[in-house]
């Protein structure tokens, strides 16, 4: 790492001790009651109070789980679905329209129909999380499709690649960055609706746990599972980033 | 009684065999507009024709027409006297746009290696056949870089190792060169006669820069612009191996050199 990184890096982490120093103080002066605000120390302690039993880990899991099966189902069916209507013109010039319709729809919104249709089960909440989070990925496929060099399909014409090769050697890779790029915002999504589905079907997770110690006012706890699911977003995005740098080493090379 | 005189080779083997690709009365319409207006063009196996025009005159547009890219309106191209319907395996394209042709998230050995893949080579004897044409275009050792992470120059030599890996009986290139520096220009020119002479692979090359076309070709077909039609035709007899310097210097090249240049700027005018 180069001196200004190390520099930068010790900066932020200054930043980030000062605003937890200034919770401490606002906690220790009482500014806030504290019913709702416990300090960083009693958070903390909750948080590895509830380890010790186990009860965190089992919510931190069940979340974990919500989350990354849902994310990777959308995954699945936003690439491939994205796929099939990308590589053909005519089809998205079909269906690209309805989409646009049915993007900045709230997934909240779907939730009833998603109770309605599955119950408060386990599937419900796989639904609700694979179908939000589809979306970055869909229309990030589709339109890397949809921008792939047209030199790229000459080239593809004269070795009389397959229709699958085109896809799989040519227009995926070229859109993956895109691709990436969306899985990477779908992982947040996943995410929120991860908690909000257990909020709502009351399963198990950290969703859940908030709310249960919410409204029997165990602050503390609260805010171990809070800091918990921040933690939960920051190591996937963490994660992914990394991997995209690693996908995407051609991109970064040369001049 | 003196004897016939001794033509050099190839343009002897040009005229007495079938051609190889030809285009009979070829006119292509494109977007209302006539591009290219009844045009024949016989290119003999193993010829290596240049085409040179003003620019739009129809030379990129012939040479997709030879590629199979293009349909013609009317009239028709032929390979080996079968029409040609769509492009072929054993047609290979150098594109002008080498940053563009090539699959920036494959090193040179996988953009190599899509031809052969494509092609059906079992895997365990592609890593043989990479490893010759990079040697053979001149880029050993450089197998496992990037296309961004080469120059111009060399980027161009792996396109045109990726061609080669078609085993193409035909080469197509379309301003290859038009993009490189001066030198890189010449040594890739000597090094694209030496593979030809190699391999004997007919070439149709597309430049505007008549002194290119008069060092590489056995011929050079003028194209007049608006329509495009063939305008002038010259058979090139200088000696091979060429020479930068020396060949340049023959007061035949001059002399094509003026031809063609008149011609040009008469097209322009």
């Amino acid at each position: 790492m180069r001196r200004p990184d190390i520099l930068w890096r010790l900066g932020s982490f200054a930043v980030a001790a000062a605003l937890v120093g200034l919770w401490q103080l606002t906690a220790d002066l009482k500014l806030v009651s504290p019913v709702f605000l416990p300090g960083p120390d009693k958070a903390w302690t909750a948080l590895i109070r509830g380890f010790s039993s186990g009860d965190l880990m089992a919510k931190l899991l069940g979340t974990l789980a919500h989350m990354l099966y849902g994310w990777l189902c959308a995954s699945f069916v936003g690439i491939a679905l994205g796929a099939a209507i990308g590589a053909s013109k005519t089809m998205r010039d079909y269906v690209a329209p309805s989409l646009e319709w049915l993007r900045p729809l709230p997934v909240s919104a779907i939730i009833p129909i998603a109770i309605a249709l599955f119950g408060l089960t386990q599937g419900m909440a796989l639904f609700v999380i694979a179908f939000g989070a589809m979306w970055p990925m869909l229309l990030a496929t589709i339109h890397g499709f949809a921008v792939v060099e047209p030199r790229l399909y000459e080239v593809a014409r004269t070795l009389h690649m397959s229709r699958l090769a085109v896809i799989v050697k040519i227009a995926l890779p070229s859109a993956s960055p895109d691709i990436l790029a969306g899985m990477r915002l779908s992982l947040t999504v996943a995410l929120i609706l991860s908690v909000v589905c257990e909020i709502l079907a009351g399963l198990d997770g950290l969703g859940h746990w908030v709310l249960l110690s919410a409204r029997a006012f165990r602050s503390a706890d609260l805010f171990a599972g809070v800091i918990l699911l921040g933690i939960v977003g920051y190591v996937t995005a963490t994660a992914m980033a990394f991997a995209e740098r690693r996908l995407l080493r051609w991109r970064g090379v040369g001049h | 009684m003196t004897l016939p005189s001794i033509t050099p080779l190839r343009p002897a083997v040009a005229s007495a065999r079938k051609p190889q690709i030809a285009f009979d009365r070829v006119s292509l319409d494109l977007g209302g507009k006539t591009i290219l207006d009844t045009v024949n063009l016989d290119v003999a196996p193993g010829e290596f024709l240049c085409i040179i025009g003003a620019s739009g005159c129809g030379k990129t547009t012939a040479l997709r027409l030879a590629a199979g890219l293009y349909q013609p309106t009317s009239g028709r191209v032929t390979f080996d006297g079968v029409a040609m319907t769509a492009p072929r395996r054993d047609i290979a394209i150098v594109f002008q746009d080498y940053g563009k042709a090539l699959l920036p998230w494959r090193t040179a050995i996988g953009n190599v290696s899509l031809a052969l893949e494509t092609a059906g080579v079992p895997k365990p004897q592609r890593a043989d056949r990479i490893e010759e044409l990079l040697v053979k275009v001149g880029l050993p050792f450089h197998g496992d870089k990037y296309p961004a992470e080469m120059s111009g120059g060399m980027q161009q030599r792996l396109q045109i190792a990726r061609c080669l890996a078609q085993e193409p009986k035909v080469l197509l290139m379309d301003e290859p060169f038009g993009a490189l520096d001066a030198m890189t220009r010449q040594s890739l020119q000597d090094e694209v006669l030496e593979l030809v002479r190699a391999s004997g692979v007919t070439v149709i090359f597309v430049t505007h820069d008549l002194e290119e076309a008069i060092y590489l070709g056995d011929r050079v077909i003028g194209l007049l612009p608006h329509p495009g039609r063939v305008g002038i035709q010259c058979a090139i007899d200088l000696a091979r191996p060429r020479d930068q310097l020396t060949t340049r210097e023959q007061p035949q090249f001059l002399a094509l050199r003026r031809q063609l240049f008149d011609f040009i700027k008469a097209s322009e005018a």
